[in-house]
């Protein structure tokens, strides 16, 4: 009995001062945490005193609120946020996959070049550069497509029609990106092991062949929850772009309330579609790394690394 | 063409100011399987590299089939060649790895169509059909949809060297092939090797297992601080080895 002091009779009240109850009858209680419950009570008190206090106070103005939600305007700024989002990644990931192909190049130029983007995009605030592409028409009136110096041009136009305030966001947030993925990229590239580049050049590979087919394929493994972070960053990084007059969700909500003065119910809209898409990408994100996770412990007891996408037929 | 398959004249090779090779002179000859023995760090794995040129020579000539490796004589000048012309020339020259380099992300099948799809751009039903014959053959018929990691050392190998195979070349190189595997593994592997080198393969192999050499190299090398010590078929150089060092190197691995 001595051993058994956490296990307590069933029916204690009614075997009460026998010693030796039978052995089925025997009933597991866990440790009581009861300062986690008092400080969950008192936590979850206050939580509710202030959702009380936020949902009651006439000055959120949770009817202006509510009303915003679904409105064109906002609906509007959503789509365009969206898409936002999903071109700029798309140039990032496409240019930063360049990019590290060019940094590993055995060509001082190229690699040099590379290194030069990269601190230049690195080293300066989003913001700035932002500004710099949606006022390139004061720069470079005239943008033309030709052969430098010389040669005949292929392409004209007036940089004012070029640029819209959307190229110019694309172009800011997109070949910034692309410089932050380029980075990830390359470590994705560099964790491959040099043994799978030798066996693609012995069976007569050339480098870019081998790099589409052999090198980024295992690459991915390492490149792809960073870029899930990314990707979330970017949701929220677009929200910058109303600085040059894009209606995305934010100059969406600021286009209504300088109009209204309602300030805080539409940064609220704002900020609830927002966590909508995060919380989304989020998810996806960790569906993905879960998949991922899988087959490296799969692997982990195994010499080689198996894909988890892969193996499910 | 009837020359030898590798002719290598003085090969040297530096790294930095380290000279791996210094002058290493070796005749292949077609259908014929040379091993080259030797202990660590005396440069067998760079000579075999230089053979299909994963590394560049840094003197000497060396000659694949009677072709320069990685070079285009003109005159009395050698003009280094392009990424191109360097992979169309190893289209010929198998090659198989002590760690395997299988490609994690394809099946055993995956890994042998990919160079002939993709390199020498035969087409797909031909090359699925040929491959399997090959993956038939290193005795792995039955785990064709493996991935790597889902097999034994001995198969990983095995499907490597159905992959070389698969692109149909003159000479294969094997450096130390089963290094890596368990012991009850190596026999497999050499197996295959075997009946490769009965089929009148050229090969040359870096490798550890003296039985092997003996049995079916042609000639055996000794290789030792970036050169070839002697030479001779592997009777006579097992059992009457002329230099110092390689009786010393014999006597501990026989
Ligand atoms: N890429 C490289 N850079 C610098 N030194 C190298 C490089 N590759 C090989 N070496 C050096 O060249 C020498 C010979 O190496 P190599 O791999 O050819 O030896 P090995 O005879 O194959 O030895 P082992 O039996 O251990 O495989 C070693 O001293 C090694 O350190
Ligand atoms: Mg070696």
């Amino acid at each position: 009995m001595e051993e058994k002091h956490t296990v307590l009779p069933a029916s204690a009240g009614r075997t009460s001062g026998e010693d030796g109850p039978d052995s089925e009858d025997l009933v597991v209680v866990p440790i009581r945490h009861y300062g986690r419950w008092i400080a969950s009570a008192i936590v979850l008190l206050f939580l509710a005193s202030l959702v009380h206090s936020i949902a009651n106070n006439p000055n959120f103005l949770w009817p202006v609120f509510f009303e915003y939600l679904f409105s064109e305007v906002m609906i509007d700024g959503l789509e365009l946020t969206v898409l936002l989002t999903v071109v700029a990644m798309i140039v990032g990931i496409s240019g930063g996959i360049v990019l590290a192909v060019a940094r590993l190049s055995a060509n001082p130029v190229v690699s040099g070049l590379t290194a030069g983007y990269l601190w230049f995009f690195r080293g300066t605030p989003i913001l700035v550069q932002l500004i710099f592409w949606y006022n390139l028409a004061a720069l470079f009136p005239v943008i033309s497509i030709g052969i430098p110096f010389t040669g005949p041009t292929f392409f004209e136009g007036s940089a004012n029609d070029l640029i819209t305030p959307f190229t110019a966001a694309v172009l800011g947030l997109g070949l910034n990106e692309a410089a932050y993925m380029a980075e990830i990229v390359r470590a994705g590239i560099l964790s491959v092991g040099t043994g799978q580049d030798e066996a693609a050049r012995a069976l007569g590979m050339r480098r870019l062949l081998a790099m589409r087919r052999i090198i980024l394929p295992q690459a991915l493994r390492v490149i792809i929850p960073p870029t899930g972070n990314e990707t979330i960053g970017m949701l929220k990084m677009t929200s910058l772009v109303s600085v040059i007059a894009l209606s995305e969700l934010l100059y969406s909500a600021q286009t209504v309330y300088s109009r209204t003065f309602e300030t805080i119910p539409l940064l609220m809209v704002a900020c609830f579609w927002y966590l909508v898409l995060t919380s989304g990408l989020t998810f996806a994100q960790s569906v993905i790394e879960r998949r991922l996770g899988r087959s490296t412990a799969a692997a982990s007891a195994r010499p080689n690394w198996l894909p988890g996408w892969r193996r499910q037929k | 063409m009837t020359g030898p398959m590798v002719r290598a004249d003085g090969v040297r090779k530096r790294f930095g100011a380290h000279e791996v090779l210094c002058g290493v002179d070796l005749t292949v000859d077609r259908s014929e399987v040379v091993c080259i023995i030797g202990p660590s760090g005396s440069g067998k794995s760079t000579f075999l590299r230089c053979i299909n040129h994963l590394e560049k020579i840094s003197g000497g000539q060396l000659y694949v089939d009677g072709h320069l490796v990685g070079y285009r004589r003109r005159g009395n000048k050698l003009y280094e060649m392009r990424e191109r012309e360097v992979a169309a020339q190893r289209i010929d020259i198998g090659m198989v790895f002590q760690q395997f380099n299988l490609f994690p992300h394809m099946t055993a099948l995956g890994n042998v169509i990919e160079a002939p799809i993709r390199v020498r751009k035969e087409p797909r039903q031909e090359v699925i059909r040929r491959s399997k014959e090959l993956i038939d053959r290193v005795g792995l018929s039955s785990r064709m949809d493996a991935y790597p990691a889902q097999l034994s050392g001995g198969q990983q190998q095995r499907v490597a060297i159905a992959r070389a195979l698969a692109m149909r070349p003159k000479l294969m190189l094997f450096d130390e092939p089963t290094s890596a595997l368990d012991p009850e593994l190596v026999g497999e592997v050499l197996d295959v090797m075997r009946d490769l080198a009965a089929e009148g393969m050229t090969m040359v192999v870096v490798t550890h297992e003296m039985g092997f050499a003996q049995e079916v190299a042609s000639k055996v090398a000794f290789m030792d601080e970036g050169q070839i010590l002697e030479m001779g078929p592997p009777r006579e150089l097992f059992r009457d080895p002329q230099h110092e060092r390689s009786r010393t190197f014999l006597s501990r691995v026989l």
